[in-house]
């Protein structure tokens, strides 16, 4: 692997990374498998494009732009499953694919070249380094910020409550927590970064399309559970690192398996090696948990309940 | 300090399977008083509890605890008037958190939820007093999530967190049944303490007569989702369980059919 490839595939890393904590907060948090995601990346990287050309907006504003019509996706999700009980996976595939339409509407057409225009990491430029080098180091550090942004969120009182709403709803009620607002919230929440992490895509790789969310669920998941398997997530603050560490783990053996030549695999391959890639440590995170619980049980004998 | 009016609860009506679980409850509860609540499976006893606490919405009949009517609030807007302990040692306190986060998330059961640290001020100081009063050691275990605890020691926890804030009312549906003889014992010790201490209004649904009896001011009994029975004070204390039984025989002019409220 180069130096270039290394370099681009920590960019990536870092961008999925936030893809990841939306993924963590919805998938381990809330216990929400929410799927919006594939529509509120495209959507993140159409709103926040269409603001760059259509309206010379500033990127970074057109950029948060994208992050809350993330958040109005996830709300939407949620509230199909709060108020009309319909199932969380069918309420996330239905609002996706009415985004797909969406994007395309916003768009006005398959995609939106952002050639010559300024984004956000064109402020980063002419520090005489390379743009292959500092757009890692930049979305590095903005990846940073949102995991300790996440952090805080999840020790405030407020994040307490949501913690407890995806781990014990009964309990959580019981004790005063509306755990339907709080998946309306943290859907919300995770949906925005989602986005967020569409826009900085769209910015770094110079277009937004209409097809540049397929497998954003798969890759975020990959990510929490790859992270999550191999980095220590006794706590938020290490799971959420892990996530983030996940990402580009995750990229590094797509990049890997792609790059070694006797395999014969092209890029084209690169959703089939993802979905072996999840399937592989989603298997070896059951079989791990299933001696790990069996060697609790052992030892709680002699537990009176 | 609660008060039920004609509560009446159908479950599955109008389809073959319809039960009814309670035909028009009628019961106060004045304020500082323990009730224990006794009846077979089926009786309504939990039923009722579950009307109070909000889980169960009744067809028909109001709920008013405190002078608030609350017969249509939604379940977390209940829990800032009143708390509860589940028969589940597993439901009451969150297991992914640890013992102080699970203190944190019931201190706030009645204060609004900010954005300020969960775990601040004095808590750490005072979920520690709270727990070494229990004599099990936990206090020094704070950091530890709760999913480490046995059933007994996370019953404690449940029955601690439910009496921190300003809790006036308690509800606890059969909340020692889940744990061993002498567990058990410890908790409904610890309850009834916990319930003189601070002068709560306490509701206990049980399934064990002699339990009910030795718990609390007053028992009232559940029978096909009515009330038939309810005795307090010098009544009350002349009775035994065989007392029960007969009185039991005859009002209801039948043999008692369920084995667990004779063994309990």
């Amino acid at each position: 692997m180069s130096l270039y490839q290394l370099f681009g595939s920590l960019e990536t890393g870092f961008i999925f990374g936030i893809v990841a904590l939306g993924a963590y907060l919805t998938f381990k948090i809330l216990d929400f498998p929410d799927l919006t995601v594939e529509g509120s990346f495209p959507l993140g990287a159409a709103v926040a494009a269409t603001l760059i050309v259509g309206a010379g907006l500033n990127p970074w504003v057109a950029t948060l732009a994208g992050g809350l019509a993330g958040f109005c996706a996830g709300f939407v999700t949620a509230w199909l499953n709060v108020r009309f009980r319909i199932l969380h996976i069918l309420a996330g595939i239905l609002v996706a694919i009415s985004l797909y339409s969406l994007n395309l509407r916003i768009m006005g057409g398959p995609n939106k070249p952002l050639l010559n225009v300024e984004t956000v990491f064109t402020a980063f430029e002419g520090f005489g380094v390379k743009s292959y080098i500092i757009n890692p180091i930049v979305l590095g550090v903005f990846a940073l910020a949102v995991k300790l942004a996440l952090d805080l969120l999840l020790a405030t009182g407020f994040g307490m409550a949501m913690r407890a709403a995806g781990a014990n709803p009964a309990m959580a009620e019981a004790n005063g927590v509306n755990v339907g607002r709080m998946k309306l919230i943290g859907v919300g929440i995770a949906n925005f970064l989602t986005a967020i992490a569409g826009a900085l895509f769209a910015q770094i790789f110079g277009a937004a399309d209409a097809y540049m969310g397929i497998g954003v669920i798969i890759v975020g998941l990959a990510s929490v559970i790859v992270g999550m398997s191999v980095l220590p997530s006794r706590t938020i603050m290490l799971a959420t690192a892990a996530c983030i560490g996940g990402a580009i783990l995750y990229r590094l053996a797509v990049a890997a398996a792609l790059n070694a030549d006797f395999i014969g695999l092209q890029a084209s391959d690169v959703q089939l090696v993802t979905a072996v890639l999840v399937a592989v440590a989603l298997i070896v995170q059951q079989s791990g948990g299933r001696v790990l619980r069996a060697a609790k049980r052992g030892g709680r004998g002699n537990d009176p309940a | 300090m609660i008060r039920l009016d004609d509560i009446h609860v159908t479950f599955n009506p109008g389809t073959p399977l319809e039960t009814r679980a309670l035909r028009g409850v009628s019961l106060r509860v004045p304020k500082g008083q323990f009730l224990t609540v006794i009846g077979s499976n089926g009786a309504g006893k939990s039923t009722a509890l579950n009307v109070i606490a909000g889980l169960c919405r009744p067809a028909q009949g109001t709920v008013t605890v405190g002078g608030q009517e609350m017969t249509h609030w939604p379940v977390h807007r209940r829990a800032r008037v009143l708390s509860r302990v589940f028969q589940d040692p597993k439901m009451g306190t969150c297991e992914d958190l640890t013992i102080l986060e699970n203190f944190a998330l019931a201190h706030a059961r009645t204060r609004p939820r900010g954005l300020r640290f969960a775990v601040g001020g004095g808590m750490r100081a005072d979920a520690a007093e709270r727990l070494s009063g229990l004599g099990l050691g936990l206090e020094n275990r704070l950091d530890d999530k709760v999913g480490l605890l046995s059933g007994g020691q996370r019953q404690a926890v449940s029955l601690l967190m439910a009496v921190t804030g300003k809790t006036e009312v308690l509800l606890l549906d059969e909340h020692t049944a889940a744990l061993d003889p002498k567990t058990a014992e410890f908790v409904l010790d610890l309850t009834r303490r916990l319930v003189a201490d601070l002068g709560l209004t306490a509701v206990m649904v049980t399934h064990s007569m002699a339990q009910a009896l030795h718990t609390g001011a007053r028992t009232v009994m559940f029978h096909r989702g009515r009330i038939v029975f309810d005795a307090e004070g010098a009544a009350r204390d002349a009775l035994g369980v065989a007392d029960l039984l007969d009185l039991f025989r005859r009002e209801q002019g039948e043999e008692l059919a369920d084995d667990s409220l004779l063994l309990g």
